[in-house]
């Protein structure tokens, strides 16, 4: 697989981490990881790099992630990059306002390495 | 007829599809469903879900007392809705490190910001997973983001709480209480 350039969004430096082994247990590598520790800070990386693949939390201080797909859109950065939530809010309503502000994946916490590659693999593969 | 290129019957399904969610969301109640939000096994599947998952151990229920370490580390999140209360999570210093070495596979030498970050993170995926066993909890309740405390000697109080859980766990030689306090249900 070639290189994949991946956007992590999460307030926890820790749970970025996590995603971040989990990618590579899943089989991207290589990896070049941007980390952002809120949608405003993931909304500057985009404005200044190319990714490939974008995961997101949605319970963040300072701009959520659902505000922060939101804004993806709105200002047009990263067309066609797909978008996948990690979160502890696992209810379909939560789902659906997700895929509404524009996320193509959701991957509720605590997750397995394995979960984290069968959502982002085929969204990787159609893109 | 068009409007803004939608037929008025759509327009008027769509507000009586929004109308009907609303009284929905409005009637939706867990008073009747006391016993069901805190039936204990929910707590302690959460438990074993979180540290399984993400820890890669698994977790007793633990008798006690609780053993004391001079320093602790408490995590807290807030619940908001239909329930409102929180998620405690309470645990010694060096079992705190035990816990943040297992997700991150580094090594800590003292309570840190990555260890506050990780226990933090903790809380959070145990409060996650607790409300989600109850699904008008999980649709209809919210979290706060987690806060963190460290110290010695200091003691949590919630006055008169609607109800209480507080559970025990060990695994290894770590040993962590996990306490869910509920002040409101509507």
């Amino acid at each position: 697989m070639s290189e994949v350039r991946t956007l992590i969004v999460d307030d926890s430096s820790v749970m970025r981490k996590i995603v971040e082994r989990a990618l590579r247990q899943a089989g991207l590598d290589p990896l070049v990881v941007h980390e952002a520790g809120s949608g405003t800070e993931g909304l500057d990386v985009l404005k200044s790099k190319q990714v490939d693949l974008i995961l997101s939390d949605i319970n963040m201080p300072s701009m959520d992630g659902l505000e922060f797909l939101r804004q993806i859109r709105l200002q047009n950065l990263a067309p066609g990059v797909p978008v996948v939530m990690i979160t502890t809010e696992s209810s379909e309503e939560h789902v659906k306002q997700a895929i509404l502000a524009g996320a193509q994946g959701y991957i509720r916490k605590p997750f397995t390495a394995e979960q984290v590659k069968e959502r982002v693999l085929p969204l990787l593969n159609a893109a | 007829m068009l409007l803004n290129g939608v037929r008025r019957p759509a327009v008027a399904r769509a507000q009586l599809a929004i109308k009907n969610e609303m009284e929905r969301a409005m009637t939706v109640s867990l008073r009747e469903s006391v016993d069901k939000v805190s039936d204990p096994r929910n707590l302690d599947a959460s438990v074993e879900e979180v540290f399984h998952l993400m820890l890669g151990v698994d977790c007793q229920l633990d008798e006690g007392p609780a053993e004391t370490e001079p320093e602790s580390v408490t995590a807290v999140v807030g619940f908001g809705g239909l329930l409102s209360g929180a998620c405690v999570f309470r645990t010694g210093g060096s079992a705190a490190m035990k816990i943040a070495a297992h997700m991150t596979g580094m090594e800590f030498a003292e309570i840190d910001d990555t260890v506050k970050d990780g226990i933090g993170e903790i809380c959070n995926m145990l409060a996650g997973a607790w409300k989600g066993k109850v699904p008008e909890l999980a649709a209809n309740c919210g979290l706060s983001v987690p806060a963190v405390i460290t110290g010695r000697d200091y003691n949590l109080h919630v006055q008169a709480p609607e109800f209480q859980l507080h559970h025990l766990y060990r695994f290894e030689d770590a040993t962590f209480s996990v306490t869910i306090v509920c002040d409101g249900l509507q």
